[in-house]
């Protein structure tokens, strides 16, 4: 029977990379873990060890994440809710002239981009949006599951989650041309 | 068209659920064959999958902190 120890190892960066994104602050973040931590040594005799550790504790993060922000009202300048085209992205690469041709536009695109922009880029949604794309670019869990984590019907995490992709494009876009990744002149200037 | 069949738009509107594996069985069948017969909706539907996979490869390359990895060693040191 594996201890906490061993399991918790191989899966804290991703954990805190799960709470960064959710809180969009270095120290929240490092005190979401310790607090699911705290809440794992708890809980951890429920714990199925014939089951994936990973997704039980970003089970519990989660609870912890929603258990801290329904005590804090701080909300965090957030894009406007101007959604874009839903295929933002594939129609800007293409007016550069990167489709038809041997690579991947989405992974030339995608390789200008470091962790931190796509990162900045998440945080920026709307909360609501915000939170369901973090959890679904995290976990991989069906609408159904993020919707039970969130306590939330199954349609409202498909519509925020497709407004939220696009306008993660669209951010994404933004940032790409705000720090030259992409020319401006041959996107034709628009952001 | 035949009324098994997709038509772009039909595709087009499914094709963030398509993407998930959110449709049901008999949807997903009808997007896969549309995707197979329209080069420019297969295109759409490639470039969408790849940059999806792209965005949660790069928020995987975040990594915890020393700090936050000596709290945690504490915590369980201290159970």
């Amino acid at each position: 029977m594996a201890s906490l120890d061993a399991l918790l190892d191989p899966v804290l960066d991703a954990a805190y990379g799960l709470a960064l994104r959710l809180t969009r602050d270095r120290a929240d973040a490092e005190d979401l873990v310790q607090d699911a931590v705290l809440q794992a040594l708890k809980g951890f005799g429920t714990f199925d060890q014939q089951l994936p550790f990973k997704p039980w504790f970003f089970r519990v993060l989660v609870n912890c994440y929603r258990g801290r922000h329904r005590k804090s009202t701080r909300e965090v300048a957030t894009l406007p809710l101007e959604d874009a085209s839903e295929l933002y992205l594939f129609e800007r690469t293409a007016g550069l002239g990167w489709h038809g041709g041997p690579d991947d536009p989405a992974v030339t695109f995608m390789d200008r981009m470091t962790a931190e922009a796509v990162g900045a880029a998440l945080d920026a949604l709307p909360e609501s949006y915000r939170v369901v794309a973090v959890l679904y670019f995290y976990q991989d869990l069906s609408y159904a599951a993020i919707a039970e984590q969130l306590g939330i019907p199954v349609g409202t995490v498909r519509s925020r989650l497709h407004r939220a992709r696009a306008m993660l494009q669209r951010r994404l876009w933004q940032i790409a041309e705000e720090s030259g990744l992409i020319d401006r002149a041959a996107a034709g200037g628009e952001s | 068209m035949a009324p098994d069949r997709y038509t772009c738009e039909e595709a087009f509107r499914r094709l963030d659920d398509y993407v998930d594996r959110e449709l049901s069985a008999a949807e997903q069948q009808r997007v896969a064959v549309h995707l197979e017969t329209c080069a420019m909706c297969a295109e759409e539907y490639v470039f969408e999958a790849s940059l999806l996979r792209m965005v949660r490869e790069r928020l995987a390359r975040i990594a915890a902190p020393a700090s936050l990895r000596a709290r945690v060693a504490a915590l369980l040191a201290d159970r």
